[in-house]
């Protein structure tokens, strides 16, 4: 049991972490010519089975791209900055209740 | 941890966007100037930004090495205009030439408030990634208590 604590919540903080940090790179290089947005495909992610390896990146489709060749959309950057953190809020609080419960399992076995 | 990596690359584009604002502040201040230590009138300067695969952690390194990763900015050249001056008719003044004319900087102090508006809220919006960040940080702290 012990083992099993939170391993898919942290899979999911690491993907969450890895995410806002492409949104961070995207908004970084906002002005740059020719940048292409990336992000994180969450679904083939998460059920991907090797979940040692760091996330791949991919460009993302579908956005209009500048002049300067760059595609960077500050919406969509915005909005994937506040979802990553309230889904990372979400996670934590998640990890914390089930860390409770372990300790409780722990605590109510001690004999005073 | 990537976290600490998305704090240098937002840390990056303040950078570069302070840069830029910089030149173009610079930019507003000699929109009247004549002489130069080149000689001739001040030349508009502005950036270009670059993305930068180096900044962020070893990890990051690592995996921008298998092409896949995110980067920063950084503000790789300064370009200067070289375009004709403007010429005024003023004969009294020092700076003119034969004719009466003195050579002015090609400078349209609008365009260079509007990119700085733009420069000024690129780096708000990469503050705005770092509180985020921050406070996604400081959640993961208050699972030890």
């Amino acid at each position: 049991m012990l083992e099993n604590a939170g391993t898919g919540i942290e899979r999911y903080m690491n993907l969450l972490s890895a995410s806002q940090k492409l949104v961070a790179s995207n908004i970084a290089n906002v002005d740059t010519p020719g940048y292409k947005a990336k992000d994180i495909d969450f679904q083939s992610e998460l059920a991907s089975q090797f979940d040692n390896l760091a996330p791949a990146a991919k460009e993302v489709t579908g956005l209009k791209t500048k002049n300067d060749g760059n595609n960077v959309d500050m919406d969509r950057e915005a909005r994937r900055l506040a979802e990553n953190s309230l889904r990372f809020a979400v996670a934590t609080n998640l990890a914390r209740s089930e860390l409770a419960t372990l300790r409780s399992a722990i605590e109510e076995g001690k004999t005073s | 941890m990537s976290l600490f990596g998305s704090l240098s690359v937002s840390a990056s584009g303040m950078s570069a966007q302070r840069t830029r604002a910089e030149l173009l502040v610079e930019n507003l201040a000699n929109a009247e100037t004549t002489r130069t230590p080149e000689g001739g009138p001040y030349r508009r300067k502005d950036v270009v930004f670059e993305e930068d695969p180096s900044v962020g952690s070893f990890s990051s390194e690592l995996t921008s090495a298998m092409g896949s990763s995110a980067s920063g900015v950084a503000a790789s050249q300064t370009i200067v205009d070289n375009s004709e001056p403007y010429r005024r008719y003023m004969p009294g003044h020092p700076d003119a030439d034969q004719e009466g004319y003195v050579a002015f900087p090609k400078i349209n102090p609008a365009e260079d408030m509007v990119d700085l508006m733009g420069a000024s809220r690129g780096y708000e919006a990469n503050v705005a990634a770092i509180s985020a960040v921050k406070d996604m940080i400081q959640k993961s702290l208050d699972l030890f208590r």
